[in-house]
């Protein structure tokens, strides 16, 4: 990507019209890593929106809510009761990019490989949007197809609310590396309710190993309403392959990731069932 | 508000300075081409992180940032921590460790390093390995200069300083 020009909007109004005047020739700038291997040459404006207060972790009731260009260094960092947005943030790339990286970034122009559109959809986050006034949406919603598509029109994303956990609730996620700091061959993230020692509600997600981030319908049904134990979970994760079309790449077959991601699966409910039975803070 | 497409001001190594760069540039090769050349130019692209510097104190990579983001930071370069002739304490470990081989990757690994020593308030080996993570050596397997890093952040967990940085700098 080539910027010719950069602006810095000091509102967020003036953001949106700044990018709405100019159309296909504006570009949204928060931390920019993703800017740098864009192969698009076309020369673009930056519209710089990291100025405009949007980088903040606040708990709003039954929600975090993060702002759209909080560093996911400060989501790895951010620590309260039952907070479970560290885990997968630390897994990402290297400290250096987790420092610039944001929220809104690894949201908003969605890479197959991604990571954070997995665990907000197994958690059920709401994404708010800045269109002159704001709207949110529901995860299941926002990442139906590439949610690139919202900000043609100079809307902005502001913040992402995550619901906070119950106490009954638990989150696990897997990511699946050849390098601490490389892509994910394989993303997992489930989200479980339990009452007692059965299971009333589950999200599981998965990504990278199949060509756009999704929940996994099957694996889900076949929790509800069982025990939350191995056997049920081993049970559930088989039915991935029905789910999603997993493909290789990098020397996998497809059947191997598909093997990796029911594998992965079971890791992420085993950890999710942990956490909600009282994880150790 | 439009930001003057010609020139960018922040403060470098505790100076303020204005520079003269384009919407395109990056910040790695402004600094280089200012003269900041123990900055270096690795990979290009966000792995290897022989370009590390601070921007508020923070350890990112100067090749992964346009220039014009650093209106208004604090950036610190390998050349504000130490000298041939008063080198840091971690750059003295790594001399006497012989970490140092080819040496492209060191100063990168001295700013992850100080990064660390300026945020955290204690140094586990997860805690170094997350600040150090992305800055890769092809010559020593990084034995030494782990050995020589852990031997800065022992000293200084013993004798209680903590999340200063002071360590590198021998003059303050």
């Amino acid at each position: 990507m080539k910027l010719c020009e950069f602006i810095r909007p000091a509102s967020l109004p003036a953001a949106r019209d700044n990018l709405r005047e100019l159309g296909a020739k504006g570009m949204i700038l928060a931390g920019g890593t993703a800017l740098h291997f864009m192969q698009d040459h076309t020369p673009v404006t930056a519209v710089d929106i990291t100025r405009l207060g949007l980088s903040f972790i606040k708990h709003e009731g039954a929600f975090y809510n993060i702002g759209a260009t909080t560093p996911l260094a400060d989501i790895q960092r951010y620590r309260a009761p039952r907070w479970a947005m560290h885990e997968i943030c630390r897994r990402i790339s290297t400290h250096q990019i987790r420092n610039i990286s944001t929220l809104g970034g690894n949201i908003c122009r969605v890479f197959p490989w991604a990571d954070l559109p997995v665990v907000l959809l197994a958690m059920d986050a709401r994404m708010v949007i800045y269109s002159g006034k704001e709207t949110e949406f529901p995860a299941d919603e926002y990442f139906k197809t590439q949610p690139a598509k919202r900000f043609l029109g100079g809307d902005i994303l502001t913040s992402v609310k995550v619901p906070a956990l119950q106490a009954h609730h638990g989150f696990g996620s897997i990511k699946v590396v050849r390098t601490e700091a490389s892509f994910a061959m394989v993303t997992i993230a489930a989200r479980l309710e339990l009452d007692g020692a059965n299971i009333k509600s589950a999200r599981v997600a998965a990504g990278s190993a199949i060509p756009f981030p999704r929940r996994l319908p099957s694996v889900e049904a076949a929790l509800v309403g069982r025990e939350a134990a191995t056997a049920v979970f081993q049970e559930a994760a088989g039915k991935a392959g029905a789910d999603a079309p997993w493909r290789g790449r990098e020397g996998m077959s497809p059947d191997y990731s598909r093997h990796l991601a029911e594998v992965s699966i079971l890791d992420a409910l085993e950890r999710a069932a942990t956490f909600a039975r009282g994880r150790a803070e | 508000m439009k930001q003057n497409p010609n020139t960018v001001s922040f403060t470098l190594n505790g100076e303020l300075k204005t520079f003269a760069t384009e919407p395109n540039e990056k910040l790695l090769a402004l600094l280089r081409r200012e003269g900041y050349k123990g900055t270096k130019y690795g990979c290009g692209q966000g792995t290897c992180g022989a370009c590390t510097v601070l921007m508020d104190d923070r350890a990112v990579y100067a090749c992964l940032l346009y220039a014009m983001q650093a209106e208004g930071r604090d950036i610190r370069t390998i050349e504000s921590i130490g000298t041939f002739d008063k080198p840091s304490e971690l750059q003295q470990e790594l001399i006497q460790g012989g970490a140092v081989q080819c040496g492209f990757c060191i100063p990168g690994m001295i700013m992850s390093a100080e990064a660390l020593m300026k945020a955290e308030t204690t140094f586990d080996d997860d805690i170094v390995r997350e600040y150090m993570d992305g800055n890769l050596c092809r010559c020593t397997g990084y034995e030494k200069i782990w050995a020589a890093l852990r031997k800065v952040l022992d000293r200084q967990e013993s004798a209680g300083v903590q999340g200063s940085g002071a360590s590198s700098h021998p003059e303050s």
